[in-house]
């Protein structure tokens, strides 16, 4: 504070002026750039369109684009000040390389692309090529997820390659594979406005996803139905609210369908033309008797009819979810009961009627479709010589350069570092230590490795502090390229502002590690940019269910945002209009091999840790609105870090009274793995007597020290939520007062 | 301002300002389903307010964060806040958010409290609109507001707070919270004044908030259809200390001390005049100048101080002021008639006396406001005199002033009756019904209790015990720091009105 400021002259007076801006109207000066820069969110999955303002190279503001068909020009509160994490003091700026007291040194970008590939190489020459692992992200432009793909799975020839996805919604993705023959969300968020009854299944919007809020908010005649263990923020939006025990979702929509069955309230005829295994389901649904589902789920039976009826009466359902559903040993069942439920009524495919998983990250969706970890770019299968023949074809390889199955997913990259069987490790914009369940496993796998890269745009996280070579990456607001949201819906991301000091974007990492491997010219002929990867992207996509070759940067500039699939056909009848909403499965016609959506009797288990004498309480996990992921973007907002500072812990008031507890108490957390210290005690009827919640984002305060080494056997999704633990008072009350 | 005054006349018809060219901008659809902002002008008696739809609200702090980049607020500075109140039992458990800018008040508090006149509420909009240009960063108006509305801003050493926007309603453009709610919890509306008067009760009260009688908010709240009976503040339990404000500390008990010393030296003068009072003068008269004239320092722009004399029609702040710089003259001309023995002296005293016992009583009612309950109370005036009466008459005894026994017997009095009023004072806000003085109590007896028996017996001890055995010197020392220390905890005790808060937010201090 200078002399004039402390007498009193107010020297800051320019910063608090106010203008005109000719776009956004009335605002802080500050805020009103040189110009807008229009992008799509780079947080989650829900895609909202937005503008960067800038000014003098520097990103000053956001403000939401109100053209954008996902959010008509609203914004989260991590959306609305996303500008400020581009300039973060926490951003990776240079390549570094751990030296050899193990101190980061930094050096140039040929040397640092020189070591990793050297070192890939050798481990790989040592111990064979899929002693190599990558593990990448839901965060990059699917540009860069495509080229990714073909340097892994081809050039660096590994298919130990799996992305932090799998953490994520990988459940909904098995989940739609066995029910409808492919991936891909059949809904739209437009579903949202057109349904009569809405179900959100441990789905919490509100904190996780607000901008749908808005979209359910201009919904005049719906109906909400929340199933949720936790009276989240969400939960007080709905007009039903299911307070199920944790993780009895499968015997509820089980209960549900078996009473939508009694009733008659299915579609049989829809069941006739386009299903199979419904004899085999109606059977097993025969012991899914509402007494029997009230005893699992702690509902009543009246609750269950009610939500039942309320389905299978409506003109035009929807069934959303997220992770409550998929981050569990039983997800990929779970999607498939939910599934069941919109295919025996024929709910899918029409405006309002979907099963429809909300997915994470902003661009979860582009790795699915291109990423070629779970299955080849364009949802081909791995398995298939059909889809191997036609991907080599298009991309002038031998066939047999194609993997023949997929490599280890996300939890057995891990175990087989554990093991000592992958070596080297480069990860892609995520952060494990923070992230990873049961994270002490993890660790171990990591301290056993040759050498760890790890490529992020921020620096130092702790998962960079534990590589040998940091790479510094491009963000957000700094690359050009596509997002593909929730609902297919394929949007622009441009770059506005240049990356800080050497950080260069993922695509150009890429390329230059190709031209080190000497396969540049091999897998990306001629490409300089990322619409070159876009251009041959949409080629390999032509004819597949995600089809995007009608797609072109020029429309999507002029769109903003266009749902797959959009064949070339579709580009022209569009005729320059905006397209209109797509669903898929319209026409009752299914991915499958027989063309028929498969119901599935999947039955309600147990989950694998159940609580105990020592360990009485059952730990569930999540979000809150103010944070993203492991926070290390978050967390450089100030105020985003004001609202919502450390972790807490939620405890029901009865077992506060009985464990002599009060309100901001520290407590330890202690699970059969770990335990966390000194978080601190919100006393509240969120919260069921037995139950305690805990927000995953803090590294400092981490709940994956506690969670489980549990994996869904179809998805390999962990199970985050459920651990049982015990709560004990880690000493004097906290800062409080 | 004369811009911001001028456009506001084309509020009267909002939309047409629309058409203008606008290309990233399409037409907002939600405003024209429903309109979030009046398309109808406003006609005399009517002005704008705020309505919240508290049902509607899921705490998503969209319009908190976009307040923040709409006026280019630090983090620290919040001029729109969201809060949380829960009640119920698991699963019929009641979580309710409320986002809460300036409530606009028909009687605004901030605007009869701020000394400077930076508060004007504008008489075509019932905006209340704070001038930074006038504040001098005083910050009683952050006392007097009962939502703890106005929010200081370290970096600018002024106050701020939401004006709804008006630059931007008057280009026909709602706030910014209200553009940036998800949930459309939040629109503007026109609310007839006298009809408010009448029936706010009804709707400007919501669980978390304080009652809208103490300054008649105008902000609508639509409660969701069931209110349960124990919905509390999510921030209920945590209460912490309020800023201790050192230099007021200083400067409250120096100028306390000063005009009771002062006036004590008048009384004894009336008796006879001798060397040790024409010194007890100026030592008083000195302790009080140099008190005042520190004061500025608390102030975020002090250069600027003189402004704060300029309300004086409604701020208790702007007395005190003048009343205290009109006691320092009258003292200083007592002080050199007493010296040169001029005729008339007593006059002078009597009048020096008066107008340092007003500014003393001035003083105390700064503090008594209802957006401090722990502060509004006659206590805080006996507590200020007190002060004074134990101090003064002590320190003259331990100048070695005549009469000293008088003057002891009169300190250990007031003494004994400034610990029976601490004492009532400290049991009232443990039986109040208030939650705010309810919170008072538990800071004094939980974190601050150590201190509380402290700043106690120090006044016992020296201000009764020590004098009595024949130590007024140092008895003198121990009740000055006694007192500094009472209105040290004078200051941090209180817990300011406020909404309902998160649970678990980094708060900045008021």
């Amino acid at each position: 504070m200078n002399i004039k400021r402390l007498l009193g002259f107010d020297t800051r007076r320019q910063a608090y002026a106010y203008g005109h801006d000719p776009d956004y109207g009335y605002t802080s000066t500050a805020k009103i750039p040189e110009r807008w820069v229009p992008t799509t969110c780079g947080y989650c999955s829900v895609g909202c369109g937005m503008h960067i303002g800038v000014s003098d190279g520097k990103a000053v503001a956001v403000r939401g684009n109100a053209d954008h068909p996902v959010n008509l020009g609203k914004l989260c509160p991590k959306g609305l000040a996303e500008h400020d994490i581009i300039a973060a003091a926490s951003r990776a700026r240079y390549p570094l390389l751990k030296g050899k007291k193990g101190r980061f040194e930094r050096i140039g970008w040929d040397q640092a692309i020189e070591t990793a590939v050297r070192e890939f190489r050798r481990v790989q020459s040592e111990h064979g090529p899929r002693a190599l692992g990558v593990v990448s992200t839901g965060q990059l432009v699917t540009e860069e997820f495509y080229a990714l793909g073909k340097l892994v799975q081809l050039g660096l020839g590994t298919n130990n390659y799996d992305g932090n996805t799998t953490l994520c919604m990988a459940s909904a993705v098995s989940g739609y594979k066995r029910s409808f023959g492919s991936d891909g969300p059949p809904g739209a968020y437009d579903d949202f406005e057109q349904a009569d009854v809405v179900f959100l299944i441990g789905a919490n919007i509100a904190d996780n996803h607000p901008i749908l809020c808005y979209r359910l908010e201009r919904n005049p005649d719906k109906t909400v139905v929340v199933v949720d263990p936790r009276v989240s923020k969400t939960a007080r939006m709905a007009d039903l609210y299911l307070p199920l025990k944790p993780r009895s979702d499968i015997a509820l929509l089980n209960g549900m369908a078996h009473i939508l069955v009694r009733t008659g309230l299915i579609d049989r005829d829809y069941i006739e033309a386009h299903t199979s295994g419904f004899r085999e389901l109606e059977q097993h649904l025969d012991k899914y008797t509402p007494e029997r589902v009230a005893a699992v789920t702690g509902l009543s039976e009246e609750q269950i009819y009610r939500a039942a009826l309320l389905y299978g009466r409506a003109k035009a359902p929807m069934l959303a979810w997220t992770m409550g559903v998929n981050h569990s040993t039983k997800g990929t069942e779970t999607v498939n009961a939910i599934n069941n439920l919109a295919v025996l009524t024929g709910n899918l495919g029409k405006p309002g009627a979907s099963p429809f998983s909300i997915t994470g990250q902003c661009n979860a969706m582009g790795t699915r479709e291109t990423g070629f970890t779970a299955s080849m770019p364009g949802y081909r299968k791995f398995e298939s010589d059909g889809d191997r023949q036609e991907l080599a074809r298009m991309w002038n390889i031998d066939p047999d350069a194609l993997p023949r199955s997929r490599g280890h997913a996300y939890p057995d990259i891990v175990e087989a570092c554990v093991k000592g069987e992958i070596k080297a490790l480069w990860i892609i914009a995520t952060n494990p230590l923070v992230s990873f369940p049961n994270v002490a496993v993890l660790r171990q796998g990591f301290e056993n490795l040759d050498f760890l890269v790890v490529q992020d745009g921020f620096h130092p996280t702790p998962t960079t502090e534990i590589a040998d070579l940091v790479l510094p990456a491009a963000i957000w607001g700094e690359k050009d390229g596509t997002y593909t949201n929730s609902e297919r819906r394929v949007s622009k991301v441009n770059k506005a502002v240049e990356p800080p000091e050497e950080a260069r974007s993922d695509f150009d990492i890429f390329m230059a590690i190709a031209e080190k491997l000497g396969v540049r010219q091999a897998l990306y002929p001629g490409w300089t940019r990322p619409e070159d990867a876009f251009e041959e992207w949409r080629r390999v996509s032509k004819g597949r269910l995600c089809d995007y070759s009608g797609l072109s940067y020029e429309l999507l500039d002029r769109h903003h945002a266009v749902q797959w699939p959009f064949t070339e056909a579709d580009a022209s009848s569009a005729n320059g209009c905006r397209p209109e909403t797509t669903r898929l499965y319209a026409d009752g016609e299914f991915e499958t091999e027989d063309g028929r959506a498969e119901l599935f009797a999947v039955e309600w288990e147990p989950y694998p840790e159940q609580p105990s004498n020592a360990f009485p309480f059952v730990f569930n996990t999540g979000r809150t609105v103010e944070h993203w992921h492991t926070r290390t973007k978050t967390k450089e907002v100030k105020i985003l870090e004001r609202m919502s500072p450390s972790a807490w812990l939620e405890m029901n008031p009865r077992d506060a009274k009985r464990l002599g507890l009060r309100p901001h108490d520290l407590v330890t957390v202690v699970s059969p793995r770990s335990r966390i210290d000194h978080l601190e005690l919100r006393i509240t009827e969120i919260v069921a007597p037995g139950q305690v919640f805990m927000p995953f984002h803090y590294e400092e305060k981490n709940s994956n020290r506690l969670t489980q080494s549990a994996f869904d056997p179809y998805s390999r999704e962990p199970n985050y939520k459920q651990a049982a633990v015990r709560v004990e008072k880690s000493g004097p009350r906290s800062t409080a007062y | 301002m004369e811009t911001n005054l001028a456009a506001q006349q084309h509020v009267a018809n909002p939309f047409t300002i629309l058409g203008s060219t606008a290309p990233l901008r399409a037409p907002r659809e939600s405003a024209e389903r429903s309109p979030l902002i009046p398309n109808i002008p406003l006609e005399d008696g009517q002005q704008y307010r705020f309505h919240f739809d508290m049902s509607k609200c899921v705490g998503c702090k969209c319009c908190e964060v976009a307040c923040a980049e709409q006026n280019n607020n630090p983090a620290d500075v919040s001029w729109r806040r969201v809060g949380e109140v829960e009640g119920g039992v698991f699963p019929q458990t009641q979580r309710m958010h409320l986002s809460m800018g300036c409530n606009h008040c028909l009687d605004p508090s901030c605007m009869t409290g701020c000394p400077t006149m930076a508060y004007s509420k504008d008489p075509r909009t019932g905006i209340v609109q704070h001038n930074a240009d006038a504040c001098i960063g005083c910050e009683y108006c952050i006392w007097n507001c009962p939502y703890s509305v106005p929010t200081f801003n370290r970096e600018r050493g002024v106050v701020g707070k939401c004006d709804m926007c008006h630059g931007r309603l008057a280009e026909g453009d709602a706030p910014a919270c209200v553009d940036a709610c998800p949930s459309e919890a939040l629109s503007i509306e026109i609310v007839d004044v006298d009809k408010w008067r009448q029936e706010y009760r009804d709707e400007a009260n919501a669980p978390g908030l304080p009652s809208a009688d103490d300054t008649i908010s105008t902000t609508r709240i639509t409660l969701p259809a069931e209110l349960p009976l124990d919905a509390e503040k999510a921030d209920f339990h945590r209460i912490r200390p309020s800023k201790p404000h050192y230099s007021l500390v200083l400067m409250t008990v120096l100028t306390q001390l000063s005009v009771a010393g002062f006036v004590t030296t008048w009384i004894l003068a009336f008796f006879g005049g001798s060397e040790v009072l024409e010194a007890a003068a100026l030592v008083m008269l000195g302790l009080g100048v140099a008190s005042f004239a520190a004061s500025p320092l608390h102030l975020g722009r002090p250069a600027f101080a003189p402004l704060a004399i300029r309300n004086l029609k409604t701020s208790w702040l702007s007395r005190e002021i003048l009343g205290l710089s009109a006691f320092g003259a009258t003292a200083s001309a007592y002080a050199v008639m007493l010296l040169l023995g001029t005729p008339g002296v007593e006059l002078m005293g009597s009048a020096a006396s008066a107008v340092g016992a007003v500014s003393m009583y001035a003083t105390s009612r700064i503090y008594m406001v209802p957006g401090r309950p722990a502060w509004n109370s006659p206590l805080t005036i006996a507590d200020f005199f007190l002060t004074g009466v134990t101090l003064g008459p002590l320190l003259l005894a331990a100048l070695g002033a005549q009469h000293g026994r008088s003057l002891l017997v009169a300190a250990a009095g007031a003494a004994v009756a400034h610990l029976l009023v601490e004492t009532w004072r400290f049991l009232s806000l443990v039986r109040s019904e208030e939650s705010e003085r309810q919170a008072t109590a538990r800071l004094l007896s939980g974190p601050l209790a150590r201190l509380f028996l402290l700043r106690l017996g120090l006044l016992a001890v020296g201000a009764v015990v020590l004098p009595a055995l024949g130590f007024a010197a140092v008895g003198f020392g121990l009740a000055v720091a006694g007192a500094l220390l009472g209105r040290y905890l004078f200051f941090v005790s209180v817990v300011p009105k406020n909404m309902a808060m998160p649970f678990f937010e980094r708060s900045v201090m008021a």
